[in-house]
Formats: structure tokens, C-alpha cells, sequence
């Protein structure tokens, strides 16, 4: 019966259905139900005392809003290296620590501390990689990165990141969403919701993941989750192969004019929603159907990287219909170029704890960096090249960093043919370029085994700050109502402005 | 009571206040000679030694002071002079404590404060004490340049070479609406109206500003000279202008020239030639051109005043 029911039967038959269920709720509990209807709308339209005002057009969610004050960086890159790459053989250079190679670790670095697997007394392990010093100002660094090494002028190296979570999920988790619990929005959900995006012909938020073997996502979506924040904020996941969007396109012998005609009709069923319940809910979902459809012409154009001339293609190591960090990485750079706010890059697999082979660091770890500095090196360049690092913001690094001891796999004795480190939460390396940042420097050192933070130690939501301070805003401004709380991406501590890593 | 009075051995008033005077003279002398601090205290408030003053240039007030306010003054400030030491003025930091002087001009070995703040944080006299956050090591520089340069209050911060370099902290003004408003209002009317006929394409700077910004590159060739002749009566207030991949052509180069206050200019992928190029030698503001093609000599003068330029790799 249905499927003879014309669009205009339809909504009739929804507006009886909708009439008798307001007629319930106005007779059973209309007070009430009132009542969580305006909390309802309330949470929808954030007005807040403290913060700035994010109103736009519920039909044009994503439509652009000035920054706070004018901002250096105009768009993100984050490349985020999932596992967490250990410091200490690529920037953090700590020939003391080669001297105690195989000694027992002291206990005052062990005493009331907890690891994710060391137990008991594990052996300090000196640096796998000989270390040098480059660029104008002598900065160290190992001999892992030939490429992005020629780099590291235009580099900001802060050696003195500090997290307090040690499992892979909950360390991702804060660094990309400011909490260690899942629910929270997440940093480019954040931007697109202050700044919306330039081009509204592909999503404000693009996340692009790559991986070696094993894990990917320990904390899966919620990464990219736009958490109390509406939906329409959250990332959307393009693949690098095959079709960049899965279901975006047309099933075959489905053509664009009757794609076009079934979401005539079914935004004529929503907007009948829309203005039944009001929920502006709907009205996202409106546009992003509508934003899915002019994503079918633009994002295959975008994502195509065999438009790229081959040197460029070479330049990255790109290789079309692969899915790789390298292909990712070419992307990242067409969708910068067109009008992406944030652009999210994961690569996984940088777990290094010495068993099996591929979290060696002597193995895996080898093979992730090879198959992330050509491109990365790549992209910098390009940037560069191109004006687009002038106003675009790039950020490297991993969840946390690993330990200055070998990762004794929950106390055995057993020597394992791989070398590992376990999670490490008192230091961490991370490196910023492009817009508003301070060039060829290093923020923050270690101690002389680099265990611990001795100068100028940045929290994760100092790092936060100091992004949302270089897109224009003030951290404690850029909020939304949520359970009673002004929720900002950088909780309820205080941060602060990591001040010296400014231009 | 009167009985009493008349018991007492007869000293005259003077003789009396004469010796109290002397014996009050002769524990101030003492003092004075156990208590160094207490000598320049007494010196100065008697006017037989000036007190010192810091200039507000100095080394010591814009690098030195912060320090002490931040690590030291807890324990020896106003609220409590441990080891009589005061270190919340440059008078109380060249009196120095119960020891003698803290900072010994030129001879750092000499200074105890500076022996002080280097001990490890296991000996007992390091300070700031333990479970306290110690000096970093930029921060023990700054003191030691002062020391070996005379602990002066006076060398100006300039003069000392090999200071780590001061970052001040980031301030945000407040947002004042009103005040936005008001620069706002000469163009308000002008920007509104444009901004409806060219959507997504012309946007305030920010919100503290009313400065503009325009991004036509996603009208690609649907956007040319004509339009941007449209725009022409925001072009006071056009911080930012990217053009990439529009119509524009070499007829939009004296409107460009114009703009007062242009700083980034991109015009990758137009028509745009030398002649543009050219025409935007004379702008005093630009910083950053991003351009299709441009021949060496056209952008020598643009490079030679310092702007960033950006030509684009696949040729136009």
C-alpha cells in the first residue's frame, strides 16, 4: 500500500500521526512536555553569557563566521601519528641516557608511578638511532627523517608535551577532543562550529586515515565526533581509494536528475518535519543531504589525486587507487587549496612495544617512518611553495610518548629479538609550522633520560589554547551550553597560551 | 608618692636624655655593623645615602624583577623577610640579607644569590626550596647577565647581549561590541549590500574589526574584472584579497594598486600578468603576493621591500 502512496498522501498521513501525538502530549503531560521541548530548543540555540554567538541559518550550518579577533591561520592540518612515535629516536636527543643503556632503571623513576605494561625493575634503553645536528640553528635530530629534516627550519619542535592518560584510546581521545571520555567534540569539530567553512560544496571537517599493520582507531569515531556539539559538525571520513565518500555516488542506472528528484521529495518530507516539531535537528539533515549531492561533482574532483602532474605525484611518493599516508597527504593539500577548514590525517601503527615485529623499533617503527616523511616533507613543501603555509596551520605528533626505559612486557625476563618502549605520559614531542608560528625553534626540554619535563612543560589543552588563540579565539570565548556547563575544548583547567611558539 | 620622687639620686634632664641618646646611638652603630642591610636602611632614611633606584628600562626591571616576583618574594617580600632578605625592590635587593649583600656586582662567584638558585635541588640551601618550582635555565641567565654586568639598576635591558629572548604573555581584549559597531558604520550599509550580492565571498576580518577580507577563488571563472570593480567601494577596508582562479585579468591591476591597506594579495591561476605585477610596486602594506605568472624583474621591487611572494609551480 505504501509504495502507491503519493508524496502528498504521505504527508498527510505524518501530519495525522503528528496531530495525534501532540494531542497526547498536550493532554497527558503538557506542562511538562512543554518544558523539555523549550530545553530542547534551548540546547539547539546556544546563547550564553560568557561566550561568543554561533547563530547562523539552520539551513546553511557550515556558512563561514568571522574568528574573534583576525586570526593568523585561516585552516588545520593535523597529522595525527596514531600509536604514539617514540621521542626518543626521532627529536628528542639524549646521549646520557646511551651511557645507562641496560642498566635497571633508578627507582625514583619508578616509585608511585604506573605503565601500561612495564612491572617491576625494567632495563633503561638507550637511543636506536644516531642523532645529528641540522638546519641554521643546529637542532638534533635522528637520522629517521632525511626529508622532513631539510624542513626543520620551518619547524617548531615542542620536546616538553605532557599528557595524563597512558592507554592508547582515552591519550587519543584527549588530545583530539580535549577529554579523556568519549562524548566530547572534538578539535575540528570545534572549528568548523567557530569558523564554519570556506567552501560549501564539501564538508568544513575531512578525516583521512592510513595505517601499517594492526590496530587503527583504538578509539574509533568519536575522535572526529562533534560530542554535545550538532552533528552537522562532525568529521567526515574520505577514503583515499575508490570512491573517497562510500555511498556517496549514484548507484548505477540511478541518474542525477532522479537523485535529484527522490531528495526533492524526501526535503519536502523533512521541512514538514521541521515545521511540525521544530527540531533544527531536521534541518541539518536537510543540508547535509543537500551538501552530500554537491559533494557528488566536487568531492570526486577534490580526492582525485591522478589529476596531479607525476612529479608532484612522485614528490609525496603518491600512488592513485592506494590507500596510503602519502596519497592522504597529496589530498590534505587539494582540499587546503580548496576551501577546507579542518583537514584531519590519521596514520596508525606507531605502537612500539617490541613484540610482535611490527611494533619493533627496530622493525615497524623504521617502516612508519619511511612511510610518513617523504610525504610529510612533501606536503610541507608544497605548502610552502604554494602561500597556502602563510594561513595554514600544521600539526604533528602522537597521543603520548614512550618511555626511556625498554617495555619488559609486564616483567618477563625474556629478551625479545624487537625493541620496545612502553606509553609514556611525562613527555612527549610535538611539532608545529605555518601560520603564526615561530620558526627553527625548540620548546621545552627534558631531563638529561628524557623522563621527565624540566622547562617550560605544555599540557595537551595549552597545545588547544594555543591552536584556537592562531585561528582567532580566546579558548574560554569559543564555547557551548551543555548539562549546565559552558563546555570548551579545553575543560574546566586553565590553560594557557603556549606564548614563545608565536611568530 | 611625692616621698618616693624625693628619694631618688638628682640627674639633671639633660644628662639623663644624653645618655639615652648615646646608648641608643651606640646599639644602631652595633646593629649598623652586624646587619649591613640595617646600615643602608639607617644611611638612607637618615639621607646620608640615597636610595637606588631602577629605571624602568633597565635590564634589571624588565627581566630581573619579574623573577624575583615570581620565584622569591613569597618568603622574602613584604609579608616575610626570611634571612632579612627583601627582594621586592632594588633598594632591598642591593641591601641584601642578614649575611651581607646577595648580589655582588660583576663577581658571580661572590653572589650568593646566584650560588643559591644553581645548587642541586637536593642540597638543603638550595632555593627556591624544595617543592618549589626551581629557576629554569633561561631564567638562571638572565641572572647571571645581570650579576657579571654589575647588578646595575640602571644598564638598560639593550645593552646586555645573550639574554634569552622575552616572550610577553598573550592578552586578549575584550570584546566591545558597540565600539565594533561604530568603526563599522561609514561602510556598514555599502558592506551589507554587497555582501548580499556576493555571498560567501566578502566577510569582516573579524569580529573586533572592520576591516575586510575577499575570497572569490570558489567562482572560479564566474567572478571577474567586473565584479571585483563592483567591490570597489570596500576597497578602504580590503585587508586580504584572494583572486586565484577567477577572470580576473591586468584591467583589475589600479584597483588593487589602490587598496590603502591590502596586505595578502593571491592570483594564482589568472590572467594577470607583469602589468599587475607592476602596478603593485608603490603599495606600502602588501606582505604576501601569490601570482601566475611574473617575470623576475617585474617582482624584484615587491621582493626587495620585503614582500613574501609566491609564484605558482604549474605555471599559471
Amino acid at each position: 500500500m505504501r509504495q502507491t502512496e503519493t508524496v502528498q498522501q504521505m504527508l498527510e498521513r505524518l501530519d495525522r500521526q503528528a496531530q495525534t501525538r501532540r494531542q497526547f502530549v498536550g493532554w497527558g503531560a503538557g506542562g511538562l512536555g512543554a518544558f523539555f521541548m523549550n530545553t530542547a530548543m534551548a540546547a539547539q540555540q546556544p546563547t550564553t553569557s560568557t561566550g561568543l554567538s554561533f547563530r547562523r541559518d539552520p539551513s546553511t550550518p557550515l556558512s563561514v563566521l568571522p574568528p574573534q579577533f583576525p586570526a593568523k591561520a585561516k585552516r588545520v592540518i593535523y597529522l595525527h601519528m596514531g600509536g604514539a612515535p617514540s621521542q626518543l629516536e626521532l627529536f628528542d636527543h639524549k646521549p646520557l641516557l646511551a651511557k645507562f643503556d641496560g642498566h635497571d632503571c633508578p627507582q625514583s623513576f619508578l616509585k608511585g608511578k604506573r605503565f601500561a605494561f612495564i612491572r617491576g625493575v625494567p632495563k633503561m634503553l638507550g637511543p636506536q638511532f644516531p642523532f645529528h645536528q641540522t638546519g641554521k640553528n643546529g637542532t638534533w635530530i635522528s637520522d629517521r627523517l632525511p626529508h622532513t629534516e631539510k624542513l626543520i627550519d620551518d619547524l617548531c619542535l615542542i620536546k616538553s608535551m605532557k599528557t595524563d592518560q597512558f592507554n592508547h584510546a582515552p591519550a587519543q581521545l584527549l588530545v583530539q577532543t580535549g577529554d579523556a571520555r568519549t562524548g566530547h567534540a572534538s578539535l575540528g569539530s570545534w572549528v568548523t562550529y567557530g569558523l564554519g567553512t570556506e567552501n560549501q560544496n564539501l564538508p568544513g571537517f575531512i578525516v583521512l586515515a592510513s595505517s601499517g599493520p594492526g590496530p587503527t582507531a583504538n578509539a574509533g569515531k568519536p575522535l572526529w565526533g562533534s560530542g554535545f556539539l550538532p552533528s552537522v559538525y562532525q568529521g567526515v571520513e574520505c577514503r583515499s581509494a575508490g570512491e573517497p565518500v562510500l555511498y556517496l555516488n549514484n548507484p548505477h542506472d540511478v541518474s542525477r536528475a532522479s537523485r535529484r528528484q527522490v531528495l526533492d521529495a524526501v526535503d519536502a518530507i523533512n521541512h514538514h518535519t521541521e515545521q511540525e516539531f521544530g527540531n533544527p535537528e531536521t534541518v541539518a539533515r536537510i543540508a547535509q543531504y543537500e551538501l552530500a549531492y554537491r559533494m557528488q561533482v566536487e568531492a570526486s574532483e577534490a580526492m582525485d589525486i591522478k589529476r596531479e602532474p607525476a612529479a608532484v605525484l612522485a614528490r609525496y611518493g603518491a600512488e592513485p587507487g592506494k590507500t596510503s599516508y602519502a596519497n592522504n597527504c597529496l589530498v590534505a593539500r587539494r582540499l587546503a587549496e580548496r576551501g577546507v577548514r579542518f583537514i584531519q590525517l590519521y596514520h596508525w601503527g606507531w605502537d612500539s612495544h617490541g613484540s610482535p615485529s611490527d611494533e619493533g623499533i627496530n622493525i615497524g617503527f623504521v617502516n612508519r617512518c619511511k612511510e610518513t616523511d617523504q610525504p610529510t616533507a612533501a606536503l610541507l613543501q608544497d605548502l610552502k611553495e604554494r602561500g597556502l603555509l602563510e594561513d595554514t596551520l600544521v600539526i604533528w605528533g602522537g597521543e603520548f610518548g614512550r618511555t626511556p626505559m625498554e617495555d619488559n612486557h609486564g616483567g618477563s625476563t625474556e629478551v625479545s629479538k624487537y625493541i620496545g618502549r612502553d606509553h609514556h605520559t611525562a613527555a612527549f614531542t610535538v611539532w608545529m609550522t605555518g601560520a603564526g608560528v615561530r620558526t627553527g625553534m625548540v620548546h621545552g626540554e627534558t631531563d638529561d633520560m628524557g623522563y621527565e619535563v624540566v622547562k617550560d612543560p605544555v599540557e595537551v589543552r595549552d597545545l588547544h589554547a594555543t591552536i584556537l588563540y592562531l585561528l582567532g579565539f580566546d579558548y574560554q570565548k569559543l564555547n557551548y551550553p551543555y548539562q549546565g556547563l559552558d563546555q570548551k575544548l579545553t575543560g574546566v583547567k586553565p590553560a594557557r597560551i603556549v606564548s614563545e611558539i608565536l611568530a | 608618692m611625692a616621698g618616693l620622687i624625693a628619694a631618688r639620686p638628682r640627674v639633671s634632664a639633660k644628662a639623663y636624655f644624653g645618655a639615652v641618646a648615646l646608648a641608643t646611638a651606640l646599639g644602631i652603630a652595633a646593629a649598623m655593623l652586624l646587619r649591613p642591610a640595617f646600615a643602608h636602611t639607617v644611611l638612607e632614611l637618615t639621607g646620608l645615602e640615597s636610595v637606588p633606584q631602577a629605571s624602568a628600562d633597565s635590564f634589571y626591571a624588565q627581566r630581573v624583577q619579574p623573577l624575583f616576583q615570581a620565584h622569591c618574594i613569597g618568603c622574602h617580600g613584604s609579608e616575610r623577610q626570611k634571612g632579612g632578605l627583601r627582594l621586592d625592590s632594588f633598594a632591598a635587593t642591593q641591601r641584601g640579607g642578614k649575611h651581607g649583600a646577595v648580589a655582588v656586582a660583576g663577581d658571580i662567584k661572590g653572589s650568593s644569590l646566584f650560588e643559591r638558585i644553581t645548587l642541586p635541588a637536593t642540597d638543603d640551601r638550595a632555593m627556591p626550596p624544595s617543592g618549589k618550582t626551581p629557576m629554569n635555565n633561561d631564567e638562571i641567565t638572565v641572572i647571571r647577565l645581570w650579576i657579571a654586568s654589575g647588578a646595575s639598576g640602571t644598564l638598560p635591558a639593550r645593552a646586555v647581549k645573550g639574554a634569552p629572548r622575552l616572550v610577553a604573555p598573550v592578552t586578549i581584549p575584550e570584546l566591545n561590541p558597540s565600539a565594533v559597531v561604530k568603526k563599522r558604520a561609514p561602510l556598514a550599509a555599502r558592506v551589507a549590500q554587497l555582501r548580499g550580492r556576493f555571498p560567501g565571498i566578502v566577510e569582516y576580518e573579524s569580529r573586533d574589526s572592520a576591516d575586510l577580507v575577499v575570497n572569490a577563488t570558489l567562482k572560479h571563472d564566474a567572478f571577474g574584472d567586473s565584479d571585483l570593480r563592483a567591490l570597489a567601494p570596500l576597497g578602504a577596508r580590503i585587508v586580504a584579497a584572494d583572486l586565484s582562479g577567477t577572470a580576473v585579468t591586468d584591467a583589475a591591476a589600479p584597483l588593487l594598486a589602490a587598496m590603502p591597506v591590502l596586505r595578502s594579495l593571491r592570483l594564482m591561476r589568472t590572467k594577470t600578468t607583469d602589468a599587475t605585477v607592476t602596478a603593485l610596486a608603490g603599495s606600502k602594506t602588501l606582505k604576501v603576493l601569490a601570482v601566475g605568472k611574473a617575470s623576475p624583474e617585474a617582482l624584484a621591487p615587491l621582493r626587495r621591500k620585503g614582500v613574501r611572494i609566491y609564484e605558482d609551480a604549474d605555471g599559471g
